[in-house]
Parts: structure tokens; sequence; C-alpha cells
């Protein structure tokens, strides 16, 4: 179905634009360093992909005629959605040029911000990325390098967004949310639950091969026990 | 307090930005960057967490901070004390121990620098959106348990940015899943610089907009060697400032009071001329109309400008004006409005005229100012120019205002004309009988005749008016004379030939009060810019036919109304009797006399 084509784009487009949020963040901090860049450029380009897919598809829609009206009202409201994500988007490119050009990484002058973060952000990147790891492959300097890139893409989302705005008229203001004030809670309270649990079979896990290796031990200590308590048994009578 | 000279490292000295937010941001950013380094910057020290142990995060303490700023910049304590407790206040560092106390406490807890993304930045102001992400977020964190701030703020942010509450909250999952990716430690990291963030953009009890004060002026980089960037700044400290409160209440006073005059907001009656081809409304409310609208006339009571402004108003006033003997104020202030807006090249006749019939010692219309701005006004006129006049001017303006403008308000003249204003009827729009008739398009009338219509009005109230005061004590000397000896000729006034009067003699002038005055030329559409009737000058007259400028001895001071003429008392030459089709109007019934002739 369409509809559920366009959610799953959506989704994928939100995923890459929160991960993409939080390398931005790092970047300047004590965790800075050239894979951080070559994550956010790796994760930015994915963003455009997606962002291109989510693009055409929404706009094929919105210009079909034939489409209900219930159909068309949540089009509309996941175009709003996107349009919204998209602006997120470009905002985090034009901050992460900015503090680019400000912390370049390889010179030795300029000292990075000691914002207290130790770890990297290859997790997020991979999560990003849908990959279970993130393979780095860039020069030294990609840092400097990249910025170039970075503003023809910005000014590629820019033109992208201006001709959104032509193409499709939704007046955003008439979207209603679907979900209430708090419905992060009830969903998440699942999630949250499920992340709990998560958690706590994690936490299960380690406690069972912990326990599981205690529970070994003590059973082959007690067989051992009782071998040779047999065997003294079988000497004695 | 001197400012000190301090050139930051790696950036050149500023000097063409003066109140650029984005200069000093740029400047303590620098300092920022200093302070990591690992030989010259802050020292850190690990920071121990209840939940959980951090060892690699680094924080300074606030005496070590400041010490680096005393050090560094060479400032004294209290400037430093200062400059680090802006630094917290606009988010570069926060506090570790007590987050909520945005101030750089001596007493040694603990500081965390800002990762650059959250530092403040013009161009990237703290979004309501991101707002929103983030309490989505503390509220997926927390279970719903969120400060009361945060949840009013929640709340109103729900209902403003409705519409993308379904983005704010798959956002806020997402980032909240990324989050996890991320060591136990760093993800502490980042709440503790999230929130800070927030504590320093959404400051809890701050429910309008947050509105960001530009950095005040850090004594961080004052380029001694720059006496413009001083000035400026000790030029900025004396100015006066308005508190937003206040005058946000202004604008919202006068918008409350001026909203039933917007013909947008509040619609106008009759209907709007653009909507409905009928313009009547232009007429009703022309600028000199015989009956003004209730709702102008109304207008005129809300303060002093207004009245000044509607020239229907200005008239009103100086019939007020002229009965309370104080009609030469406002005669002067328009005169000024016409020296500083007319025509450029007469200035210099234009002052001089000014002058002396209003400002020289013994003028006709002799306007009360004090002594100190009658001395300024006579040095300016030396060298005149279009602002010559404007501290006399205030100074008119303001005891009007002040004196005059309070009991106009409660004067009968006032009240009759607010009687008589009319309210005009709403018309609705007319459907067009003929569709495929061509309709009757009315242009309005062409602005030289409405200037001519305008100037015969002038004229007419000019010769309408007289002036009381001179009105009696002429009549008391008329009676004491008798043949009245025909006048010396004139002199000359600037550029015409005078032409003596058509046999009709002049008074001489009042004993003791010697005037230099000129009668200003009449115009050809025949307007008196300015005019009292003198009773003197009621006797001698020249038509406007002649087209004469009328010149005047050294001694009197005849102010000639255009077109009219009133006979002399018994005793002087004969007249040539009345002009026809000019009569007599609104004079003083005693100077009414039949010709004898």
């Amino acid at each position: 179905m369409v509809k559920e084509e366009c959610k799953a784009l959506l989704d994928a487009l939100n995923k890459v634009t929160a991960c993409y949020r939080h390398m931005v963040l790092t970047i300047g901090g004590t965790s800075d360093s050239q894979n951080l860049r070559e994550e956010l450029k790796k994760t930015r380009q994915k963003a455009q992909e997606l962002a291109v897919a989510n693009r055409n598809k929404l706009t094929t829609v919105l210009k079909d005629k034939t489409v209900s009206k219930e159909d068309k009202a949540e089009f509309e409201r996941l175009w709003v959605i996107f349009s919204t994500c998209l602006e997120i988007l470009e905002i985090d490119m034009r901050r992460a040029l900015e503090l680019g050009h400000e912390f370049p990484l390889n010179v030795p002058k300029k000292h990075l911000i000691q914002t207290g973060m130790s770890g990297g952000t290859s997790g997020v990147a991979a999560r990003a990325m849908s990959v279970q790891n993130m393979k780095y492959e860039a020069e030294h300097n990609i840092d400097v390098v990249d910025l170039k890139d970075l503003e023809n893409e910005i000014n590629q989302v820019g033109e992208m967004m201006y001709e959104m705005e032509m193409k499709v008229s939704v007046p955003q203001w008439t979207v209603e949310a679907k979900q209430d004030p708090g419905a992060e809670l009830k969903s998440t309270i699942s999630v949250g639950a499920s992340s709990i649990g998560m958690i706590s079979v994690e936490e299960n896990k380690s406690f069972c091969d912990i326990s599981k290796v205690l529970a070994g031990i003590i059973f082959s200590a007690v067989l051992i026990i009782a071998i040779v308590l047999a065997v003294c048994v079988v000497k004695l009578s | 307090m001197l400012p000190r000279a301090v050139v930051v490292l790696g950036l050149l000295p500023v000097h063409s930005c003066n109140t650029s937010h984005l200069c000093y941001a740029l400047q303590i950013e620098a300092l920022m960057m200093e302070m990591q380094n690992p030989d010259k910057g802050i020292k850190t020290q690990t920071q121990k967490v209840m939940i959980t142990d951090i060892p690699h995060a680094v924080a300074g303490k606030s005496n070590d901070i400041l010490q680096w700023i005393l050090q560094r910049l060479q400032i004294t304590e209290e400037e430093a004390l200062h400059l680090g407790d802006l630094f917290v206040k606009y988010g570069y560092i926060y506090p570790l121990q007590e987050p909520k106390n945005l101030t750089l406490r001596r007493d040694g807890s603990l500081y965390r620098f800002q990762t650059p993304y959250f530092w403040p930045a013009q161009s990237w102001p703290a979004d309501d959106t991101d707002y929103a992400i983030y309490l989505a977020k503390k509220n997926i964190k927390r279970k719903g348990i969120l400060e009361e701030y945060e949840k009013e703020h929640y709340n109103m942010l729900n209902q403003k940015i409705n519409y993308k509450w379904d983005f704010v909250i798959m956002q806020a999952k997402e980032q909240y899943k990324a989050g996890k990716e991320r060591k136990k430690a760093d993800r502490y990291a980042l709440d503790c610089q999230e929130r800070a963030y927030w504590l320093v953009n959404r400051t809890p009890g701050m429910f309008e907009v947050q509105i960001e004060t530009a950095l005040s002026s850090t004594l961080l980089t004052m380029d001694m060697s720059d006496p413009s960037q001083i000035m400026y700044c000790q030029q900025a400290i004396m100015k006066s400032r308005v508190k937003s409160s206040v005058s946000l209440g202004g604008l919202v006073k006068y918008s409350e009071q001026f909203l039933s005059n917007d013909p947008i907001l509040s619609g106008c009656l009759p209907s709007n001329p653009w909507v409905t081809d009928d313009p009547e409304f232009w007429d009703l409310n022309a600028k000199l109309v015989e009956v003004p609208t209730k709702m102008r006339v109304e207008r005129w009571a809300f303060n002093f400008s207004e009245l000044m402004r509607d020239p229907k108003g200005r008239q009103n006033f100086q019939l007020f004006l002229k009965k309370e003997f104080s009609g030469e104020n406002l005669s002067f202030w328009e005169a000024c409005e016409d020296l500083k807006y007319g025509d450029q090249s007469k200035v210099k006749e234009k002052a001089e005229e000014i002058y002396k019939l209003f400002l020289a010692p013994g003028a006709r219309r002799w306007i009360n100012i004090d002594g100190t701005t009658m001395g300024i006004t006579v040095k300016g006129l030396k060298h005149p120019h279009r602002y010559v006049l404007d501290a006399a001017q205030t100074h008119i303006y303001m005891l009007m205002k002040k004196d005059s403008y309070g009991r106009y308000l409660k004067s009968p003249v006032y009240k009759e004309m607010l009687a008589k204003a009319v309210v005009p009827q709403e018309t609705v729009k007319k459907s067009s009988n003929f569709p495929f008739g061509r309709r009757h398009l009315r242009s309005s009338p062409s602005p030289i005749i409405l200037r001519q219509q305008e100037e015969e009005a002038k004229a007419k109230e000019a010769a309408a008016t007289v002036d009381i005061t001179q009105v009696m004590s002429k009549l008391d000397r008329r009676r004491t004379w008798g043949a009245v000896p025909r006048l010396p000729p004139r002199t000359p006034r600037g550029g015409g030939g005078g032409v003596a009067p058509n046999g009709c003699p002049e008074l001489p002038p009042e004993v003791g009060q010697p005037s230099r005055l000129s009668l200003p030329p009449a115009p050809p559409g025949g307007g008196m810019a300015q005019g009292r009737v003198k009773p003197s000058q009621s006797f001698v007259f020249k038509s406007a036919a002649f087209g004469a400028e009328v010149d005047d001895s050294a001694g009197s001071r005849a102010r000639w109304p255009t077109s009219e003429c009133i006979q002399p008392l018994r005793g002087c030459a004969p007249c040539q009797g009345v002009h026809p089709g000019h009569p007599l109007r609104g004079v003083h019934p005693s100077l009414q006399v039949s010709c004898t002739s």
C-alpha cells in the first residue's frame, strides 16, 4: 500500500535525522574526531537520498486527484511531517557547516572544547546507516574537504524545499495532529517496557550467564563431591 | 572604570561592529577556545556523580575560572566575576551541582563547558520545535514527571504548533533511541548539556517571548586606540532605556485607542470607496470640509498631535484660540511649518517675515516665548535655514499643548463642533443595474482647484477675523482723531513696487510701538496666510484686483485682507465705497460704517 510505504520511508528519514542531530551535537567536543566527520558525511548523504525518495513519493500521491478525502488528509499530514523533518535536517546541516569551520581537527592551536564526552558515536551512525558496524575509509583531512560538499548539499536541500513549497501547497496549519499530548508516554511505556524488558532481559541474560556459570561450577563441584563420596562409601564399605 | 586594552589572540580587533551581538559572541567563543588549552587553559578535574562514576568528565572549579579570567584579561575582580557570570548566563559553561542557578559562584563549585552546538548564536535562536522535542524526550525519560513550568510550556506548545506534533513525538522517540547507542557516561553528560541549554533559553517563569538581550558591553576587547568605540560605549551607557513592558503597554494602549478609527480593522462609514465605488467617504473626510464626521472630531480629543495633524482641527482650534486672544501661537506654528516644509528658495524672506510679524520686539502678533529661546532664535535668524525656528516652535507647541488644549476640549467651540458633526449612514454596495452599461467613473477634483479653494477659504477667514484688542484700542484712538491725513508714500517691500492706496487714508500707527513690519505680498489666489485684521487696515484696502503688494510705511502695521473695504469714519476722504461683490462679513459691528460719500 502506498500509505505504508510512505510511512516507512518517513520513519527512516526521521531516524536518520535524529541520529544526525546526535552527531552534530558532538562536533567541537572531546569526542570529535575524523571518524565523526566521516559519519556525519555518510549520514547526511543517506538522509538526502531518503528525502528525495520521500518527496517523489509524496508529490506523486498528492498530485493524484483520484485519492479519497481521508486519504488526502492523511497524506497531507505525512507531508507536513516530512517538510518539518527536512527543515530540521537543513538547520542541522547548516550548523554542522558552521561548527566544521570553527573546529578544524588538524590544527594544533585549536583545541576542542572539553565537554566531558569520551565515547564515540559509531553506534549512532550504525543505527542511522542501518548497518552493524561502521567502516571508516576516509582520508585524514576529511573535516576540511567535506565542508565544500556540505555546502553544496545544503544548497540542494534548500532548493528542494523551495520546489516543494512551490509545487505542493499544503497549508500546514490545517493539519491536525493525530497524537495527543503525552502520547509519547503511552507508546513508549510499551516501548519502555520493551526496552526495560530488553534491559532486564539483557541483565537477566547476563545474570543468567553468570548464574549459569555459577550453577555449572556448583553442579560440577557437587558432582565431584558426590563422586568422591560415592568412592569413599564404596571404598569404606 | 577604565576600559582595558586587550587584544584577543587570533582575532582581529573589531572596529566596525558596535552593537552586533555577533562580535561579542565571537570574542567570547575565542576565549572559550583558549580556556581549553591544556597548558595555558583551565585545569580540569573529574566529576563524581552518585549514579555513575564518570571518570573522564571534566569540570572546572569556579575559582579556577575566575583566576584564569583575571590573569588572562588583566581586569579587576569585580569585572571578572561579572564576566564569568555572563558566561554562565549565556550558556557557555553550566553549573553541575545546582543547574538552575545560572551564576558563577565563588565557592569552588564545578562547572563544565557546553558543547559548541548549544552555544548561543543569533542565527540559530532556540526553536519552539526543538523545545517541544526536548520536553517530549524528557517526558519519555522521566515517565511523565515534568516540572510545573515545563508542563505549562508543553501544553502551550501543543496548542501552538499542533500541526507539527506528530513529528515532534516521532523525532523525540527516535532521538531517545539514538541516544541509547552511546556510552552511559556520555548519555549522562548529554542530558546535562541539553538541560543546561534549555534552562538558559527557556527560563522557568518566563512565558513571554524570550527576547535575546544584547550582551552588555563586556570590557573584553575595547581597543584603547579606537576612541570611537570608547565614545560609543560611553554614550550607550547614558542612553535612556525604556522597559519593554512600558513600551509594549504603550503600543497596546495606542492600538486600543485607535482601533475604531482604523478603516481596515473596523470598517469605515459610509462605505469603503474601493469596494462600493462610492467616494462619499472621501468627500465627507475632505481636508477642510464644512461639517466633519463625528469620528474625526472625537479623534481630536485623543491627544494634541491628533488635533494638530488635522487641518479642520487646527481651524477649529484657531477659532477657540482667538477667543482667548492667543491665536498668534497657532499662526506662528503654522508659519514655522511652512518654513520647514515649504519652498526653500524663499527661506530667507519667510524667516524675515515671521520675525517681523511674531518675534520682533513690539511685533504685531508677538508670541510669548522665554528669553533664552528668543536669544537662540534671533541668533539663528542671522543665517536662516529650514530649522532655524525649531526651538521657538517647540516652545509654542508645548505651550499650546499644556495650556490651551485642555481648555479647548472643554470649550463650547469644541462642543459645538462635536454636536454638529455627522455620523454617516452605512451604504451597501449598489448592485449594478446595467451589467453591460458603462459605469460612470467620477474623477476626483484636480489638486490645483483644490488648492485654490483652500486659499480662498483661508482668505475669507483671514478677512473675517479681527484682532479684538487692536480693535478696541483703535476704536479709542479713532475717536480722538479727525481727518486722517493721507499717508506718506510707503517704503517698498520685497520686490514689488508699491502702489498708493486708492484714496482711502490710513490711520497713523499706534503711538509708541514702532514696527518695521512689511506686509506679505498678496498671493494671486488672494489669500492671506495668517491673518487677523487690524482695524487700522480695515480702513485702507487694496483690492485683489490690483494684485498689489501693499507697501507699508515704516510706521504702520497695516495688514491687507484682499478684497474688503470698509469705510473709514467721518472725516476721511471719500472712499470709493464698498467694492461690489465683497460684502463685509464678520467684522466687528462698531466698524461697519456706511460710506458717507
